[in-house]
């Protein structure tokens, strides 16, 4: 399937404001399943410099420096991408969850494609006893590691509720937790800290669904949104497989992916420093059509 | 200077005491001393200090300590728990901490062996990674810690060193000899201490310490700025010590050490990353930063990579060190050697990477991410202490270590448990008992528990180890840790030379230094400071003027007399509208409105209130301050504090206070016009005391000259603008309108006037840098040329309220001016707000 997506966001501020340095993190990665056929960021106003790079963990990073004073900034995304359909692999085939977590502690590199670095707890996603308490429930000794995931992804979309004013994105995870419900960065994280809390290699996936009008209504534009599912490490030859604990599936052809953290707050999509003081309020936009669709 | 052993008079009496405080002096059964050794006898190298002890007899020792409380005091040696807003003084225990060359040696080899041995760790683990791939090292042990700072991966660091400042606390194991218990290699603190530990002990024993050959500290520090010098790409390197602001637990010996090794002392407001380089913000724009030694811990160094939330850094930060463009001290990530896992490997990887044995031990430990490990661990669960792998937190451990045999079944089971499904976040350790040394407790000598931090600085030439020490002991008897606070002290550590000491500072030895008169540019967080603290103490000396003024009325006016009362009406209506007092004291009586306006720190602007503000500005540059200028700032406080508490007082003693005073302001004045060096930071007191003092001057006149004044209101004028004697010598009449405003307003001569001021304004604006050289007068400057002008041509008898409020209003916007041009850094950046429309 292939993809033109277009992802807008507008900050308009009370004052004018003198210098913006952004982190821009928006542009697709490529990965096993997906290729990356073309992209731009647009900002404006328009960015004294810009620079991009590649951050630890593969993703792309622009870096804009604004100096020009502006009441308004707009950074816009577009990218074609195409996806491809992967099966998962059998559950029962992959190996035990233990010899899984041994391998991943057990790994000798500090490269980039280590699963020792999703072992351990980060910023948004920290041990949290109740939800490693949970996560065991689905873990009994030699279960097959993706057998357990699955059960814990259809477990986390039965109990938590979809709830998209419990909580914002900052939201701690151990709050979100305790009140069962958030929107899919909550139900990322909780899933993400269950597995870590078993010593298991977990990944925060941002990116974007397509979503599918009802028969008969029409596609609304902008209406789409960024999404954010799991990454779970099955040992190999399996490796990373994808789980979208929101809509308690695996990710498939309707699943882009933008970036691989260990949290939200590694794949952030805009982190920045504005100089100016007064307040600011924030528009996002996001657009997602298949090519071939209308 | 006073002799100590001149004291020594009765040799009996003094044999005697020293008999009965070693007598008393009862080390705990088991645990290694530094004043008694094994054999039960005081070690030689404790005699010379506690025989002269014994000599000043217990009040001369008592004397001599109080001596040195004092100067802490005086210094403003303070630290800050953690948040807590109030700074405390400086706890220094009386007692150095002796140590005798020969053992020295053998710590300062094994802290050099040390030092060495962990920036090899760091090159690799962030560089080639053979350590990891060669299962020397496990890839968990390293990427379980939170400094192990991922951006940093592959870069360079300018000079080749991960570390360049290193400490490590070390302690006597129960066989007598010392160990390592923790690596400090993010951002240690404890040196700038060490050096005022010393300088205060070194006053209040000065003989003794020159006596015992006690080796000095400067050359360490000598060393280090040597090598943070040569670390850089430039020749004549900018050098700045980053501080995480005056709210750091530290604060007050970051300023310390700037001051002392002549550092830039800067926030991360202060510095700017562009194109990859890294800047300061000065007056004169942005200048190179070329080496930075970081107090602010890596997580906050750069919201763009690293913290986004962090205020304390400077976004694009790791990009300018990646680009080789800031060596820095130490680099982000160096803190990942401070994690326990890595100490359970330290002996192996220094056979592998030093072909050496470790000359210090650290206390023994096991990482439990491999199961043999963890096993062997548990076996022995009663005699082992269980702490977290990468920090204090993990789960079954209440966020500090805990020993096997003092935790119930509940705990037990739950700690077991955790370390089976994530044995990697811990670690087992041998059980730590901390040894002792003396301290001086209510007249006697009583054994507490210590741990003392050793310094090592990276040099061109290998290691160089500071010979002393940061040594804290513990208020209470029995104790495994000792972090400030809670009852412990610090102690100064007195390493004994065999042979005469060096006599270093920091004075270079050669006679070839470039003769320099305007040391670098000032950053722009300085400048304001400096600006405000100038306008502060005006303006708490204009609102003292003003109390002065109406208490004096006050005496004079018997009668309710219509004449008498009107300046002192004006004079109240004057500090309501400065907030010197507050509305609803206008039916107080006038003593109580002048006492408020002096002392009532509540009300935000009195004297008191603008004092503390000024103090605080001054807090913010105290590195550029003298000591002796921060002590009056204290003092100015201190002075209108007689006041507070009380409701009202007689004018007398107001006036009393309000005198007092204006005396410390006046040597505050003094001091820097004799003192601080005519240079761009001078030139921004100044201005702002200027541009103060010629607003409040409008004011004065406004008020107490408008268009219906009489003889008694102008007399009031004249004595708030300090000229009544003048005004009589020139005219033998009574005050007269244009005469007297002329004074006030237009005066070339007068100090007070307006015009003087402006005149002073436009000196210094014309002295500061400009950003472009294209010859063009800024904005600021053309401000104060045309207000200079136009004051020097007025004539007094045109001079309406109209036109002083005019002129007013014109100060008002080159203040404005000048603090858009100098002060515009990042004093308030926000970070973007991350609100993403999440399915």
């Amino acid at each position: 399937m292939i993809y033109d997506i277009s992802h807008v966001t507008t900050y308009s501020y009370e004052a004018s404001v003198g210098a913006t340095r952004c982190a821009i993190r928006l542009t697709p990665r490529d990965c096993a399943r997906q290729r990356v056929l073309s992209s731009r960021i647009d900002a404006s106003p328009t960015p004294e410099s810009a620079r991009s790079s590649i951050d630890f963990f593969g993703n792309h990073i622009v870096e804009t420096t604004i100096r020009e004073p502006h009441a308004r900034l707009r950074i816009a995304l577009y990218a074609r991408v195409e996806v491809d359909r992967v099966e998962p692999p059998a559950p029962c085939l992959t190996p035990a969850w233990e010899s899984v977590s041994r391998a991943a502690a057990g790994s000798r590199t500090l490269a980039r494609e280590s699963p020792v670095h999703w072992l351990f707890p980060s910023r948004q996603a920290p041990l949290y006893a109740p939800a490693t308490h949970y996560a065991r429930e689905s873990f009994p000794p030699g279960r097959p590691v993706l057998e357990g995931a699955e059960e814990l992804m259809r477990r986390i979309q039965r109990d938590f509720a979809y709830d998209p004013h419990a909580t914002h994105v900052a939201t701690p995870l151990a709050e979100a937790f305790d009140a069962r419900g958030g929107v899919c960065q909550d139900f990322a994280h909780i899933m993400i800290a269950g597995l870590r809390g078993l010593a298991l290699p977990a990944a925060y996936v941002s990116g974007y669904i397509r979503t599918i009008p009802a028969r008969g209504q029409p596609r609304l534009e902008g209406a789409d949104a960024s999404h954010a599912w799991v990454a779970v490490w099955c040992g190999e030859p399996f490796g990373w497989i994808h789980l979208d604990p929101t809509n308690a599936m695996y990710a498939d052809e309707n699943h882009i992916v933008v970036a691989l953290g260990r949290d939200y707050a590694d794949v952030s999509p805009i982190d920045g420093v504005i100089v100016g003081a007064g307040r600011q309020a924030l528009d996002v936009s996001v657009d997602i059509r298949a090519v071939g669709d209308l | 200077m006073a002799a100590e052993h001149e004291a020594l008079a009765i040799p009996g009496e003094e044999a005697r005491r020293l008999a009965a405080w070693i007598a008393d002096y009862r080390p705990i059964p088991g645990v290694p001393d530094e004043l008694i050794g094994p054999d039960g006898a005081p070690r030689p190298h404790w005699t010379t200090l506690l025989e002269t002890l014994a000599g000043l007899g217990q009040e001369g020792v008592e004397q001599r300590f109080a001596a040195a409380a004092r100067r802490i005091n005086d210094m403003g040696v303070t630290y800050r728990v953690h948040g807590e807003t109030r700074e405390r003084p400086w706890p220094l225990s009386r007692l150095p901490l002796v140590l005798n060359e020969t053992e020295w040696s053998q710590i300062a080899a094994g802290v050099a062996q040390r030092a060495e041995l962990l920036d090899q760790i760091l090159q690799d683990v962030y560089g080639e990674g053979r350590l990891v791939a060669e299962g020397a090292l496990p890839a968990a042990a390293v990427a379980g810690s939170p400094e192990f700072i991922r951006p940093m991966r592959g870069v360079k660091p300018v000079g080749g060193r991960w570390l360049r400042f290193y400490a490590v606390d070390i302690g006597r194991g129960p066989d007598g000899k010392w160990w390592v218990l923790g690596d400090r290699a993010q951002a240690p603190s404890g040196a700038g201490y060490a050096i005022e530990n010393r300088l205060i002990l070194a006053r209040a024993f000065p003989s003794l310490y020159r006596d015992m050959k006690v080796r000095r500290l400067a050359g360490f520090f000598r060393d280090f700025r040597a090598a943070l010098m040569s670390a850089a790409t430039r020749s004549d390197p900018r050098i700045c010590l980053m501080t995480p602001g005056p709210f750091s637990e530290t604060y007050s010996e970051q300023v310390y050490l700037a001051r002392y090794l002549g550092f830039l002392l800067v926030e991360g407001g202060d510095l700017a990353t562009s194109e990859g380089k890294l800047h300061v913000r000065t007056v004169a724009g942005l200048k190179r930063a070329d080496v930075l030694w970081r107090r602010v811990d890596a997580d906050w160094l750069d919201p763009l990579e690293a913290n986004a939330a962090s205020r304390l850094g400077v976004p694009g930060l790791f990009d300018a060190i990646r680009q080789g463009a800031v060596a820095m001290a130490n680099m982000p990530g160096a803190g990942l050697v401070e994690s326990r896992a890595l100490m359970s490997f330290l002996p192996a990887l220094a056979q592998r990477l030093l072909g050496e044995t470790l000359r210090l031990p650290n206390v023994a430990t096991w990482w439990c991410g491999q199961d043999a490990e963890r096993g062997e661990i548990l076996r022995d669960f009663d005699n082992r202490a269980f702490a977290g792998a990468f920090g204090d937190q993990a789960e079954g451990l209440e966020g500090r270590p805990a020993i096997g045999a003092e935790l119930d079944e509940a705990q037990r089971a739950r700690l077991v448990r955790a370390m089976h499904t994530r044995g990697m976040d811990y670690v087992g350790q041998e059980v730590v008992k901390l040894s002792t040394t003396p301290a001086w407790d209510g007249g006697a000598l009583t054994p507490r528990p210590f741990s003392l931090r050793i310094f090592a600085a990276a040099t061109p030439g290998g290691w160089v180890v500071m010979p002393g020490g940061f040594c804290r002991v513990s208020g209470r008897r029995d104790a495994r840790a000792v972090s400030m606070g809670a009852g412990a002290q610090s102690v100064d550590v007195w390493v004994i030379a065999d042979t005469a000491v060096e006599n270093a500072t920091l004075l270079p030895t050669k006679n070839d230094v470039p003769v320099v008169r305007v040391p670098g540019n000032l950053p722009s967080r300085a400048a304001d400071n400096l600006f405000w603290m100038g306008r502060y103490l005006e303006r708490a000396e204009a609102t003292l003027r003003v109390v002065r003024c109406l208490c004096n009325r006050m005496t004079e006016t018997q009668s309710n007399a219509l004449q008498g009362r009107q300046p002192i009406e004006r004079c109240e209506r004057l500090l309501f509208a400065w907030g010197a007092a507050a509305p609803t004291a206008a039916t107080h009586s006038s003593a109580t409105i002048a006492l408020d306006a002096a002392s009532n720190a509540d009300i935000y602007g009195s004297a008191r209130a603008i004092a503390a503000q000024a103090k605080g500005a001054a807090s913010i540059v105290r590195e550029r301050l003298s000591q002796d200028m921060w002590q009056l700032l204290v003092r100015l406080e201190t002075r209108l504090d007689h006041g507070a508490g009380c409701a009202t007082l007689p004018e007398p003693e107001i006036l009393e206070i309000v005198d007092r005073a204006l005396h410390t302001l006046a040597a505050l004045s003094g001091l820097m016009d004799e003192n601080f060096n005519r240079v761009s930071g001078w030139a921004f007191i100044d201005l702002g005391k200027r541009i103060e003092r010629a607003i409040n001057t409008c004011r004065f006149a406004r008020q107490f000259a408008d268009d219906d004044p009489t003889m008694e209101t102008l007399d009031a004028l004249l004595e708030l603008v300090d000229t009544q004697i003048t005004y009589r010598a020139r005219y033998l009449a009574g005050p007269a309108l244009a005469p007297a405003l002329d004074m006030a307003m237009l005066d070339p001569f007068n100090p007070r006037s307006v015009a003087f001021q402006a005149r002073r304004i436009d000196e210094h604006l014309a002295a500061l840098p400009a950003l472009a050289d294209d010859g063009m007068m800024e904005s600021q400057r053309r401000l104060a040329v045309s207000l200079r002008a136009d004051l020097e041509a007025e004539d007094a008898r045109r001079l309406d309220t109209g036109r002083m409020l005019f002129f007013e209003q014109r100060l008002m916007a080159l203040a404005n001016a000048v603090s858009e041009r100098y002060f515009s850094y990042a004093s308030d950046p926000a970070p973007a707000d991350k609100r993403s429309k999440l399915a």
